[in-house]
């Protein structure tokens, strides 16, 4: 047996572990990152969404592009990436064993960054080890790497932000998702991934789970039931579906057992089982550390800047950075961190019952019990304005941290301020030029433009288009209500795609007058429902 | 930690439950009946639970069940979830196939029909 010795090795291609070795490079750290994947990356490569927070945080970016930047910019930096490296052993004395192939190699590192993610969680009904049901990550990944459709009728068990914009992606990729359950009497995700999810139809059944899955051979069908406060079923509230896949999205515990094994201090905490480490990631063993997922359950978006935080404090450990330098530095991130920290969804409020926007409006009990929002509540918000001429609507009436659409309005027309989890708001007597720039780079396909024609008793709605096949101008079809359900009749007017909308395309629908402020989807005449 | 005798007094015996037959684990088909029938024996932490149905140490090494195993067993103690110890990790994290094994110890592979030295 014979033992390598590196200067600083990362576990884990993701966000954190790849952000991590481009800050200890840039400082002249030699960096080694290990990923079992045969592609690095992490969770992102999956991610087909635009992201949210704000341009720091690469929002409106699709996950996967910040992703290739993040490999673009390790290479450019002279890190070592080894894919199809496993790494199986973590001891004390920063020795790692890497499995690479049918052999075991052995390092010593002066330092090493634990960023090895989260795995699913799973919930056992009756029925769970049956072909069919599988993990929302395990479909994405399914779908969006491997162009596989994962099952073709899909109930998906989980409303958090995993939950929502897998069951999207579902429907891009062509299932029909029957029904999102989730046993929490609130869904958990962002407000603007429900409606989007609720706007093509899909119903939300809160505080009820999945009793059993059916058939013998595979996921046949599948029987939910409401439960009580004691999370126990309510007789005679069953109900069936014919489908042949159940994706569960019902958390994800962070992989920490390789810091565990070497022995690391660890706490349990409403972010899971993780170590207990301060701001830089810095665990209880000197020159061990922990960035990303691992170190508690959190976003893309905040993991790179754990992993910069990571990478800056290693530099500093071996002796490539001063002190005033990662001081510095550090200041700089924990702002960055802290933003993103901040509004409705932040940590701090985790399993807290909010009432009103940090501006003192009342949220929408439907939004978060139904996925959509009442037609005369979205009045309320500062992103409604109601005008004869083209004007956006802003549907985004929850705190969170995300600004792109003040930042694509060239006209003023949109509003957030300098705290990014203000709700924006649709600017009174600015002039929209009917760019589509608003529409297309908001990260929770929130913003409509709006316009009516009161000679013609017409009015046309403006909405970000994500499938495939785009409907064609001159179209009939129907606008969908903000649940899905067909309201009116509609002509498409209009099908705007552009290099500068990044693959999101603007469908104009025009609409009989009155239906402006409640049309919010688009259906072909012949297509089922 | 509390006291077993005291707790297993406190806890009573087994009783059964309709779902007793659901899996937990799935790599080593542990059931739920089986980990609960357990506590009721003795076994309250989730190491000599391991060792003593083998719950967890399938394929996945308990990252699918481990959870769930945690849950159910803090349940049967009646005790908060935070209170139960979690699995130790020990290296190999990810299975690793006997062959690789043996060559990192220096053991190669014996030829076809041949035997190991
Ligand atoms: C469906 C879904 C949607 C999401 N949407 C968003 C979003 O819109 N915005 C946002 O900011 N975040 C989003 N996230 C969250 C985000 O993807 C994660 O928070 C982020 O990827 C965590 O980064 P990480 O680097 O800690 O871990 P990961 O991205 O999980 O990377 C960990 C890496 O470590 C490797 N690894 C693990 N163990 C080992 C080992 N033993 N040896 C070698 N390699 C190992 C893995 O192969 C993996 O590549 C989403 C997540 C999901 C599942
Ligand atoms: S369409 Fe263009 S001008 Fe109008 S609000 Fe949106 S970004 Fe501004
Ligand atoms: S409206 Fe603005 S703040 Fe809200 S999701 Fe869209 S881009 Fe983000």
């Amino acid at each position: 047996m014979k033992i390598e010795r590196k200067e600083f090795i990362v576990v884990g291609a993701g966000p954190a572990g790849l952000s991590a070795a481009i800050e200890a490079a840039r400082s002249g750290v030699s960096v080694t990152v290990f990923d079992e994947n045969a592609r690095p990356g992490g969770q992102l490569f999956k991610q087909i969404h635009k992201f949210f927070g704000s341009k720091e945080h690469m929002a409106k970016i699709r996950g996967f592009r910040i992703g290739e930047e993040l490999l673009r910019e390790a290479e450019e930096k002279g890190v070592e990436v080894v894919l199809n490296a496993t790494v199986i052993g973590l001891y004390r004395e920063k020795e790692i064993q890497v499995q690479i192939g049918t052999e075991v190699h052995h390092y010593k590192a002066d330092a090493i960054l634990i960023a090895t993610g989260a795995s699913e969680n799973m919930v056992n009904f009756r029925g769970w080890t049956l072909p069919g049901v599988i993990g929302a990550g395990a479909a994405q990944t399914m779908m969006n790497l491997y162009h596989v459709k994962p099952g073709n009728r899909i109930l998906m068990l989980g409303s958090g932000n995993v939950g929502l914009v897998v069951s999207y992606q579902l429907m891009q990729a062509g299932c029909e998702v029957v029904a999102l359950v989730d046993a929490a009497p609130r869904i958990g995700g962002y407000g603007v991934h429900a409606s989007k999810v609720a706007r093509c139809g899909v119903p939300f059944y809160l505080s009820h789970t999945i009793k059993e899955a059916e058939g013998t051979d595979c996921v046949r069908g599948v029987t939910i039931a409401q439960i009580d406060a004691k999370y126990q079923f309510i007789p005679g509230t069953e109900k069936h579906f014919d489908v042949d896949t159940i994706c569960v999205a019902v958390g994800l515990s962070p992989m920490t057992q390789l810091l565990k094994m070497d022995g690391v201090e660890m706490a349990d905490t409403r972010g899971g089982y993780i170590p207990a480490c301060d701001e830089t990631g810095a665990t209880s063993i000197p020159g061990i550390f922990a960035a990303g997922d691992v170190a508690g359950i959190e976003e893309a978006s905040s993991a790179m800047i754990e992993g910069r935080m990571s990478g800056e404090a290693v530099a500093a450990y071996l002796g490539y950075a001063s002190a005033d330098e990662k001081a510095l530095r550090e200041k700089e991130l924990e702002e960055s961190l802290g933003a993103l920290r901040q509004g409705m969804f932040a940590p701090k409020n985790r399993g807290k019952k909010l009432e009103k926007t940090d501006e003192g409006i009342e949220l929408s009990e439907m939004l978060l019990e139904k996925g959509y929002i009442g037609d005369d509540e979205i009045k309320r918000f500062p992103g409604y304005r109601a005008e004869i001429k083209v004007h956006p609507v802003l549907e985004c009436t929850q705190n969170i941290p995300c600004n792109p659409c003040q930042t694509a309005c060239r006209k003023d027309c949109i509003s957030i301020g300098d705290n990014i989890t203000s709700l924006p708001i649709s600017v009174k007597d600015s002039t929209c030029i009917d760019c589509g720039m608003c529409v297309a780079s908001c990260s929770g396909q929130a913003i409509f433009l709006v316009s009516e024609n009161p000679e013609k008793g017409t009015g046309e709605v403006t909405i970000p288009y994500e499938f495939l096949p785009l409907p064609e101008v001159g179209e009939k079809g129907y606008g969908l209500s903000r649940s899905g359900q067909r309201i009116c009749d509609a002509t498409v007017r209009r099908v705007r795609t552009s290099k500068a909308y990044d693959g999101t395309a603007l469908v104009t629908i025009e609409v009989p007058i009155g239906y402006t402020d409640r049309a919010r989807f688009y259906r072909k005449a012949d297509e089922a429902q | 930690m509390f006291d077993i005798q005291e707790k297993l007094k406190e806890i009573g015996p087994y009783v059964p439950e309709s779902d007793d037959d659901l899996l937990v684990c799935r790599c080593e088909e542990v059931t739920k009946g089986e980990i609960r029938r357990a506590v009721h024996e003795g076994i309250t932490t989730i190491e000599e639970m391991r060792r003593f149905l083998r719950c967890g140490m399938g394929l996945c090494q308990g990252q699918t069940c481990g959870m769930l195993t945690r849950r159910l067993v803090a349940r049967e103690l009646r005790v908060p979830q935070s209170e139960m110890d979690v699995a130790t990790s020990r290296a190999p994290m990810r299975p690793v196939a006997m062959e690789t094994g043996g060559r990192d110890l220096g053991v190669e592979k014996p030829a076809a029909g041949g035997d190991a030295e």
